[in-house]
């Protein structure tokens, strides 16, 4: 317990690391999921090609992998990346290659019809998408984008792997060091505490997006309640 | 910036490759098998809300899905020997895979349960069938139909996550590309051909998976 208490201050320039990353890669994970899953949806074949090309890519391919290859791979063609950018980068296209095909199912989790009747009633095609899909897609993609984000989260982990000094990095280091020092392995009690930490983490933000998923879910169902209520209050004052 | 993709590079590599192409399919099979069981057991508890044991099931899903399976690799590999539960690195990784896919597994294989009709069980239990020659019989054959793609996807999550073991230093595909790459700096060709493997096991797995699916949707011959 000492010794957690005597790196205390690491462990939480750690975190401040780790949540750096995090909030980084949520947020171009979130932005390119949103314009690759569109581009899957499109009529126009070239695009969906290369989202087609692009997702299989990430998806098939281990995301260590896929990381030691920016990392180590990135330099060779020009580009030197230090960890931490090369790790946002690729947890950034990793995540974006997942969210793709999450808004990809919840557009085609969409009524065929939605989307002709927008066109019959004249609608140019970015207001299709805009005014007429995009806010039916959202609510199915709320639950597995948590999952998502918690992954992503918990993925900020493999940055250790190649040098920075995040959360799990400075874990790492302190059992190394306190095992080099005085002779015996704190693993347990610091990978245990690295482990309660991620839970604490993730379980806030799942709360959290259940509570706006619960929102979500009774505002629609109340507009589609008050449409029900209008329809038989007109067919009540016809009947009179 | 100039750069020589050497072919003959990934030849000269391919038996060194190759050991650690069998150390991943080995890893990876006898987890995917281990989860797969893991997961049957731990969603008939939840289907049967054995007391107890279901809300140990409910605290081991939720622990092990909201943290990194990197951290859980080192805990069990790093951490469990000063408890006195010292594993090789071959049956560390197997453990942590195991633990991390069979939590994914319950709620997948739950979810099949979950989608076969509440009447089957009523049925079952008007025809005397008690709870468990109901799952036996009933819910795991049509259940484990259901929630077959879901299962595939962890499955295959369970194979992309070995390469996670070779932080402990499992000498499995990712190592030994890594290893290649830090002897002879041929960093291109080693990740050509290690991805163009992961590709090739993922698509494997996938029709393997979409062989057995066509297998078990066969009607029933009593």
């Amino acid at each position: 317990m000492d010794l957690l208490v005597d790196s205390s201050g690491l462990f939480f320039d750690g975190l401040v690391w780790t949540f750096k990353l995090a909030l980084l890669t949520l947020f171009f994970a979130t932005a390119i999921s949103m314009i690759v899953g569109v581009m899957s949806v499109t009529g126009l074949r070239l695009l969906r090609a290369v989202a087609l090309i692009y997702v299989e890519f990430f998806r098939d391919i281990p995301l260590l992998v896929s990381l030691f290859f920016v990392y180590f791979g990135a330099p060779l063609i020009g580009i030197p990346l230090d960890p931490f950018a090369a790790s946002a980068a690729t947890l950034s296209l990793w995540g974006g290659a997942n969210g793709a095909e999450i808004v990809r199912g919840g557009f085609n989790s969409i009524p065929q019809h939605q989307r002709t009747s927008a066109a019959a009633l004249g609608l140019k095609p970015w207001e299709i998408y805009w005014f007429v899909l995009a806010p039916q897609a959202l609510l199915p993609i709320i639950p597995p984008f948590t999952g998502l984000f918690t992954l992503l989260i918990q993925s900020t982990s493999l940055a250790a792997l190649i040098g920075v000094p995040e959360f799990f990095r400075i874990a790492q280091i302190v059992v190394e060091r306190t095992t080099m020092i005085e002779g015996h392995s704190p693993a347990f009690l610091v990978f245990g505490v690295v482990l309660l930490v991620y839970y604490a983490i993730c379980s806030v933000l799942n709360l959290g997006t259940r509570k706006l998923e619960q929102y979500m879910h009774t505002r629609t169902a109340r507009t589609v309640v008050s449409a029900e209520v209008q329809i038989i209050d007109r067919r009540a004052e016809e009947s009179v | 910036m100039q750069y020589n993709f050497d072919f003959d590079y990934i030849w000269s590599s391919a038996p060194a490759l190759l050991d650690g192409f069998i150390l991943t399919v080995q890893v990876t099979a006898i987890s995917i098998v281990l989860t797969v069981i893991v997961g049957v057991i731990g969603a008939v508890i939840r289907v049967l809300a054995v007391p107890v044991l279901s809300h140990l099931v409910i605290a081991y899903v939720s622990l092990v899905r909201n943290t990194p399976l990197l951290a859980q690799i080192f805990f069990i590999f790093y951490g469990l020997p000063s408890i006195g539960l010292g594993l090789s690195i071959f049956n560390s990784g197997v453990l942590a895979l195991v633990i991390w896919g069979g939590a994914y597994n319950v709620e997948n294989v739950r979810g099949g349960f979950l989608a076969v009709p509440k009447g089957l069980r009523e049925a079952g239990a008007s025809l005397g069938l008690r709870p468990l020659p109901y799952m036996w019989l009933i819910a795991i054959p049509l259940g484990i139909r259901v929630s077959l793609p879901a299962v595939l996807n962890t499955s295959v999550s369970v194979l992309k996550n070995s390469a996670y073991l070779q932080a402990i230093g499992l000498a499995e595909l990712t190592f030994v590309a890594m290893e290649r790459i830090a002897m002879d700096f041929r960093t291109l060709e080693m990740f050509a051909a290690i991805g163009l493997i992961y590709l090739g096991l993922v698509l494997t797995l996938s029709i393997l998976v979409r062989r057995i699916e066509h297998v078990m949707h066969r009607p029933f011959r009593g």
